[in-house]
């Protein structure tokens, strides 16, 4: 092989710095990554221009389909977040994303993993705390469609343990469950992207909620502070004895009927797989 | 008129399994030859995608085509990616194996597109030494798609048609021919489809492709997004007389229509299918 003559590695080094560039095709072609691989002014040596495009145009149509892919795969993971910032700003952010986070995957599916990181390490970006609790849900939810199926707890299992183990049983979450504190209020966006109305934007306020898939549809439960650390206690590993005194510490009859109410719902809901006694 | 030298079956008419169809499938129970499955879109889910195509899978033949196999890659061979392509295999008892003459990308990086390989005979060496590797591993046949390109190398070694027919041979590997990706690459690099069919191994040829593209004047794009045009039937015709008939695929990838739009397209392959058999006889 002469020495001009690109070797099949740095040839596809080039090419893959080419397509990903963020710029234009010229300035993908003229970047300090590609020029050091193949001489911009030797491009017609190493793509031939065609009848009807020039060589550059060619390697333009690859560069042009990437940032487009890229989109697509995250506005399919990303829908709130898209809908909030529009289509103009939701590519741009795509530009900046995958230039921080390119796919090492063999699956799209895993390409927006990193966007609630994004946003922390770019807290100029505008709304970027809020947009990082949107992140987040929506990333939760993502990994609930894809967890592993799993049995739900059933009222025999429940019955059958013995009234004396009950203080130490343990519960088991199913996979597909996600607990979740925001420090913005989520899910009205989530709803109105959903009821096509305007999105209500950032606003500042605590919610917890529960993501979880019953019948490979992802659910939510929108939980108060009390309901979701003694869920998080439980989903955590903790004695059934010792999460719910804490939760009932008060030891008010309204309160343990409030928990009692809590935990039939999450019951009911198939939160849990299995209890160990 | 040759069979495949593995004595894969054909399999008829089928088309792309797509989220959008799962429904219409499960109840309607289409009359269809066999599903096409994209590989990587079921490797990591344990959800509604991997139930649903364990029901389809129960009804219907499946074969699968994945897109991230990267054959042409300079960058290692991806054994964890393979172990659960061929997990995926054994779990849908799907009949073959495959993905494109292409490479996705390097340095750990997937641009998630079919990037050229040049047509050298270093490139011809390195993508037959992996595919061997990678066929090994798969432990069933790897078929391989010739793809549409948008561009041709300078340094290129020889024409595409004889890359393809060489790399089947020297790999020892099944083809999945797309006659519309022929379509595609012969208008934007100005050949002959018809002496690229004439090229290829008969007896290396799986299964079959077709699809819609996008033209925009100076190139013809690949997308999947619309029907089959009349001089694809036609090549695809051709290609029917000269090589056999074998499993026949229609993808629909973008704006995707409802399932009998699908099925109505793919069931004028069996159109041509017939006429072809009638004429032999």
């Amino acid at each position: 092989m002469s020495l001009d003559r690109p070797e099949l590695a740095r040839l596809q080094h080039w090419m893959q710095e080419v397509v990903a560039h963020p710029g234009t095709i010229e300035e993908a072609i003229e970047s300090d990554g590609a020029e050091q691989k193949i001489p911009s002014e030797r491009l017609s040596d190493v793509v031939l221009p065609s009848h009807s495009m020039t060589s550059a145009e060619r390697v333009g149509v690859y560069h042009g389909m990437y940032l487009m892919r890229m989109e697509e795969a995250l506005e399919t993971d990303y829908p709130v977040i898209r809908y909030h910032l529009g289509d103009r700003q939701f590519s741009h952010l795509v530009r900046e994303y995958v230039q921080r986070y390119p796919s090492t995957s063999y699956t799209l599916n895993r390409l927006g993993d990193h966007l609630p990181q994004f946003f922390l390490d770019e807290p100029q970006w505008h709304d970027a705390a809020f947009l990082h609790d949107l992140a987040r849900l929506e990333l939760a939810m993502t990994e609930v469609f894809d967890e592993e199926e799993s049995p739900v707890l059933g009222s025999e299992e429940l019955e059958a343990v013995p009234p004396d183990a009950w203080e130490e049983a343990r519960l088991r979450p199913i996979p597909a469950l996600r607990l979740l504190a925001f420090k913005h209020a989520v899910i009205p966006n989530l709803v109105a992207y959903h009821e096509d109305r305007p999105s209500p934007g950032p606003r500042r306020r605590a919610t917890w909620v529960v993501l979880y898939r019953r019948d490979y549809s992802v659910l939510r439960l929108e939980l108060s502070r009390a309901e979701y650390d003694l869920l998080k206690a439980i989903v955590e590993g903790a004695p059934l004895g010792e999460a719910l005194a804490t939760a009932a510490a008060s030891k008010s009859q309204r309160q343990q009927a409030k928990v009692f109410r809590w935990f039939r719902t999450w019951i009911s809901e198939g939160l849990f797989t299995a209890i160990e006694s | 008129m040759q069979n495949n030298r593995w004595g894969l079956p054909d399999l008829g008419l089928g088309v792309g399994l797509r989220t959008t169809h799962y429904a219409h499938i499960l109840s309607e129970k289409p009359d269809i030859g066999f599903f096409e499955i994209l590989t990587e879109n079921y490797l990591d889910t344990g959800g509604r995608p991997l139930f649903m195509l364990d029901q389809i899978a129960e009804r219907y033949p499946t074969v699968m085509h994945g897109v991230s196999m990267s054959i042409g890659s300079t960058d290692p061979i991806n054994f964890e990616y393979l172990a659960k392509v061929r997990a995926l295999a054994e779990r849908t008892g799907s009949l073959w194996v495959s993905d494109h003459i292409c490479w996705t990308g390097v340095l750990g990086r997937n641009t998630h597109d079919l990037l050229p390989l040049p047509y050298t005979e270093e490139s011809l060496a390195h993508s037959v030494e992996r595919i061997k590797v990678i066929q090994d591993f798969l432990e069933r046949p790897l078929v391989l798609e010739n793809p549409s390109t948008y561009l041709e190398f300078a340094d290129d070694d020889m024409k595409e048609w004889e890359f393809v027919a060489r790399l089947a041979e020297e790999a020892d590997c099944g083809l999945l021919f797309d006659v519309n990706n022929v379509y595609v690459s012969a208008y934007n690099h100005g050949y002959d489809p018809v002496a690229y069919i004439d090229a290829i191994p008969a007896d290396r040829v799986c299964q079959y492709h077709l699809a819609g593209h996008t033209n925009k004047g100076t190139h013809i794009i690949d997308t999947h997004s619309d029907h089959v045009v009349d001089p694809v039937w036609e090549l695809f015709g051709h290609t029917i007389r000269t090589v056999g008939l074998r499993a026949t695929l229609l993808e629909w990838d973008a704006d995707i229509p409802p399932f009998e739009v699908v099925h109505q397209e793919v069931l004028k392959a069996g159109d041509w299918r017939r006429q072809e058999v009638a004429n032999v006889a």
